[in-house]
C-alpha cells in the first residue's frame, strides 16, 4: 500500500517528473499522428492502386500477347469454380509508346502506357469508368460535341470542296440540291489520355497559390507513337504512329497513372499494331475478395503451362511499391521509438537525481522494515506511473491532432503562406488519417515499457542503498 | 526462568567501517543486555559507535563477528525478509532529525509502519480501525490536532512526537531511540523524554536510547557506556555519570 501511496505523492510533488511526462507525451503524441497519417496515406494508397487494378491480371511474357483472349476466357468460364467466383473479365492490349502533343506552338513529347480496352468490359471490371472526368461512368470514345466541334476548327473542310459547292448549277427541275460531300472531320481515332498529361500546376501569380494548366482540350489532336512486330513470327519490330483525338481525361489521383497511361480501343490498337484477336492480358474482378488466393491458385493450375501465361494478384504486381510503403513506416516508427527513448534517457537521468534527493527516506523506509523489493517496486511504479500518464496525455493530444490535421493544415498554410501539403503529388484533397485503435495501444505499451525499463536502474540502486547509509545522508 | 534472560543481547560485537582502504574499528567486543520492560541509556563520546550499536541492536546492520539475540534466538544472521520483518512489528526507531517522509502527513507517517505490513487489501479491510488507532496514538502524544499536518508545517517537537507514534503503531516490544533529544531544546527534550518514560512504566516497553545529554539519562533505570568500542556499565560506577566524562 505504502508503494502506491508514494508513487502517487511523488507524482503530486516532484515537478521535475513533469519533465518526464511531457517528454514520453510529445513523443507518443508524435508517433500517433506520423502513424495515423503514413497509415492514411498507405490505406489511401492501396485503395487507389487497387482501385485502378483488377484483381487478378492474367499476363503474356512479351509484348506480343497471346491468341484468342476470348477463347481463353470462355476456358475460364467452363470451370465452376472460377465461374462462381468472377465476376467479371475483359481482355486488355498494353505496349509502352510515345504522345506527341503541340502546346502553345511547342511540339512536346512524352513517354506513355498505351492500354487498348473494350470501354463496356473495362468498366465491368472496374477501376476506370468511375475515374473518367467527360464520361464518368458511362466509358466511351465517342467525341463530345464540343471536341467535335474542336476537330471542325482544328480540320475544316478542304478549300477546293467548298469551291466546288460553290460552282455547282443550281437545280432546274425543283429537286433539291444534292448533298455537299460528307466533311471527313472525324478523327481516324479517339483516345482517352491521363489527366497530368493533359495539365499541369503551375505559379501563374508569384503571391498566389499553384493554379491549374491544361494543355490538351477535348478534340484536340495528339499522335501516337508505338512499334509493330512482323516478318518471321513477328519478330522484327517496326514503329507504327496514328492520330487521335482527346475524347476523355482519365483522373485516379494516382499521379503514377494519371501522368503516364492512354487508353485506346481495343480493336484499333489490335489493327495498328498487326496483331488481331490477339492481347496481352486479362483483367479479373471476383466476387469475394477473400477469395483471391483460391482463386489464383485455381487459374494456375487451369491454364495449360505451354500457354506461357502467368497470373498475378494486384497485390503481386503492386508489391515492391507496397512494401516500400511497409518498410518507410517500419524505419519511421524505428526512428520515432528512438525519440522515446531519448525521453527514457531523461527519465534515467531526472530518476537518477530523485532517488539521491530521496535517498534518506529510502534509510527511513528500510528502518521501518520496508524490503528492498518494495523500495525496488516504488521507483518501478513511480516510473510505470509517469510513462502511463504521460502516454495518455500524448495518445490524447495525437488523436486530438490526427483529427484536426487537415485544419491544422490549413492554418499553418494560411499563416506561414507556404503550402505544407502539396495536393499535386499525390492529388489528395486533404491529408489522409486512419487512427487505428491497435497501434496507439502498442505505441501507449511500449512507451509505458520503455518508461519502466529506463526506471530499472535508479530503482536497483534505490533498492541496494544501505540503511545506514541511506539515514547518514546529508 | 525467562524472566531472567535478557530480552536483547549483544554477545562480543565487532564492527569496523571501512573508508578508502583506511580500517575504523568502532566497536571491538561489545556485550550487552537488555531485559524486558528496562529504559537503558547508552552513553559515550560522539564517534563511541553509540548509533553503531543501536543499528546493530536494531538489525539495520551486520555486526562483523559477534551475535545479537533476541528472546535467546540469534536475529543478526537471519534472511532479509525476516530482519525487514523483525523492524517492522518487533523495534520501534525514533532518530534525532525525526525522519518524517515530507511527502505525507502526520496521519499517514505515523500509519506507514502499518502500510509496509499490510498488502493493499489488508490495508483496505483494516484502514478504519488502524487511522482511529493512529489518531489515538497522536492524542496520546499530543499531537490530536495536527493530523493532516504536512512534517514541515510541525515545531521540532511535535515532530519527534509524531515520530514516537509512528514507532509505537506496531505495538512493537522494543523502542530503539537514537539521540531523541539531540534536536531539541532542553523543555522540549525533557517532555519527550517524560513521554519515552511514561511508555515505559505504563505500557512495559523495552526503551533502548542513546544519547550525549546528561541531564535526562536520570530519567532512565540504567545507563551504560561505551568507552573505546566497548560497554561499560555506568551504574556500577556513578563517576561515569559525572558531566565532565561526557563527550
Amino acid at each position: 500500500m505504502y508503494k502506491l501511496l508514494l508513487c502517487w505523492r511523488y507524482l503530486l510533488t516532484r515537478y521535475l517528473a513533469l519533465v518526464c511526462i511531457v517528454s514520453v507525451m510529445l513523443g507518443v503524441a508524435t508517433l500517433i499522428v506520423v502513424n495515423s497519417v503514413m497509415a492514411g496515406f498507405s490505406t489511401k494508397l492501396r485503395e487507389r492502386l487497387h482501385g485502378l487494378l483488377s484483381d487478378i491480371v492474367i499476363e503474356a511474357h512479351d509484348f506480343q500477347g497471346f491468341a484468342n483472349p476470348e477463347g481463353k476466357m470462355a476456358l475460364i468460364q467452363s470451370d465452376p469454380f472460377l465461374s462462381q467466383h468472377i465476376e467479371a473479365m475483359t481482355p486488355t492490349l498494353e505496349i509502352f509508346g510515345m504522345i506527341q502533343f503541340a502546346c502553345n506552338g511547342t511540339a512536346l513529347a512524352r513517354p506513355v502506357h498505351i492500354i487498348g480496352i473494350d470501354p463496356a468490359g473495362r468498366a465491368r471490371v472496374g477501376g476506370f469508368a468511375e475515374h473518367l472526368l467527360l464520361h464518368k461512368g458511362k466509358p466511351s470514345f465517342e467525341l463530345s460535341p464540343e471536341a467535335l466541334e474542336r476537330q471542325h476548327v482544328l480540320h475544316p473542310p478542304h478549300r477546293l470542296d467548298r469551291i466546288a459547292a460553290m460552282l455547282l448549277p443550281p437545280p432546274t427541275d425543283g429537286k433539291p440540291a444534292p448533298a455537299p460531300p460528307p466533311l471527313d472531320v472525324s478523327p481516324p481515332s479517339t483516345i482517352i489520355i491521363g489527366y497530368a498529361i493533359a495539365h499541369f500546376r503551375a505559379k501563374l501569380n508569384p503571391d498566389g497559390p499553384p493554379e491549374e494548366v491544361r494543355t490538351l482540350a477535348p478534340g484536340d489532336d495528339v499522335i501516337i507513337t508505338t512499334i509493330k512486330g512482323h516478318g518471321l513470327r513477328n519478330q522484327e519490330l517496326s514503329p507504327v504512329q496514328w492520330r487521335c483525338a482527346v475524347c476523355d481525361y482519365f483522373k485516379s489521383e494516382m499521379s503514377e497513372y494519371d501522368a503516364n497511361y492512354v487508353f485506346v480501343p481495343l480493336s484499333e490498337l489490335q489493327r495498328l499494331r498487326a496483331m488481331p484477336d490477339r492481347a496481352t492480358s486479362i483483367q479479373i474482378r471476383i466476387k469475394d475478395y477473400r477469395d483471391l488466393r483460391a482463386v489464383k491458385d485455381r487459374l494456375q493450375t487451369l491454364l495449360p503451362a505451354h500457354w506461357e501465361l502467368t497470373v498475378h494478384t494486384w497485390e503481386d504486381k503492386q508489391g515492391p511499391l507496397l512494401a516500400a510503403i511497409s518498410i518507410e513506416k517500419g524505419i519511421l516508427n524505428v526512428l520515432l521509438f528512438m525519440i522515446i527513448a531519448v525521453a527514457g534517457f531523461g527519465i534515467l537521468a531526472i530518476f537518477s537525481m530523485i532517488v539521491v534527493e530521496k535517498t534518506r527516506d529510502i534509510g527511513i523506509l528500510k528502518a521501518l522494515g520496508a524490503s528492498n523489493r518494495g523500495v525496488l517496486n516504488i521507483f518501478l511504479s513511480y516510473g510505470l506511473l509517469l510513462g502511463a500518464v504521460g502516454a495518455l496525455l500524448g495518445s490524447a493530444i495525437g488523436t486530438a491532432i490526427t483529427i484536426y490535421i487537415n485544419e491544422i493544415e490549413q492554418f499553418l498554410t494560411k499563416w506561414t503562406g507556404h503550402e505544407l501539403f502539396d495536393r499535386s503529388v499525390y492529388y489528395f484533397n486533404e491529408i489522409p488519417t486512419d487512427l487505428n485503435i491497435w497501434s496507439v495501444l502498442v505505441i501507449n505499451v511500449g512507451a509505458v515499457a520503455i518508461a519502466v525499463l529506463f526506471s530499472v536502474l535508479p530503482a536497483l540502486r534505490a533498492a541496494l542503498l544501505h540503511p545506514v547509509r541511506a539515514l547518514r545522508y546529508e | 526462568m525467562l524472566e531472567n534472560l535478557p530480552l536483547l543481547a549483544a554477545v562480543n560485537l565487532h564492527k569496523t567501517y571501512r573508508k578508502h582502504a583506511i580500517e575504523v574499528p568502532v566497536l571491538t567486543g561489545v556485550d550487552l543486555e537488555v531485559f524486558a520492560g528496562e529504559f537503558l541509556s547508552i552513553v559515550g563520546s560522539s564517534g563511541s559507535g553509540k548509533s553503531t550499536l543501536l543499528h546493530l541492536l536494531g538489525t539495520l546492520d551486520k555486526p562483523d563477528a559477534g551475535r545479537i539475540l533476541f528472546n535467546t534466538e540469534r536475529i543478526d544472521n537471519l534472511p532479509a525478509e525476516q530482519r525487514d520483518r523483525l523492524r517492522n512489528e518487533t523495534f520501534g526507531f525514533i532518530f534525532q532529525f525525526y525522519h518524517l517522509l515530507p511527502e505525507l502527513t502526520t496521519l499517514e507517517n505515523v500509519l506507514m509502519p502499518k502500510m509496509i505490513a499490510l498488502s493493499v487489501r489488508g490495508w483496505l479491510r483494516q484502514r478504519r480501525t488502524l487511522k482511529q488507532h493512529a489518531t489515538e496514538l497522536l492524542d496520546r502524544v499530543g499531537l490530536g490536532h495536527r493530523l493532516h499536518h504536512k512534517p514541515r508545517e510541525l515545531s521540532g517537537g511535535e515532530m519527534q512526537r509524531a515520530a514516537i507514534a509512528r514507532a509505537l503503531i506496531n505495538r512493537p516490544r522494543i523502542l530503539l531511540a537514537d539521540e531523541p533529544t539531540g534536536n531539541l531544546d532542553a523543555d522540549k527534550g525533557l517532555e519527550i523524554i517524560r513521554l519515552l518514560r511514561d511508555l515505559n512504566r505504563q505500557e512495559q516497553l523495552t526503551i533502548i536510547m542513546v544519547t550525549h545529554n546528561m541531564e535526562i539519562v536520570g530519567n532512565t533505570d540504567r545507563v551504560v557506556r561505551l568507552i573505546k568500542g566497548r560497554v561499560e556499565d555506568a551504574t556500577k560506577s556513578p563517576s561515569l555519570l559525572q558531566p565532565t566524562m561526557t563527550g
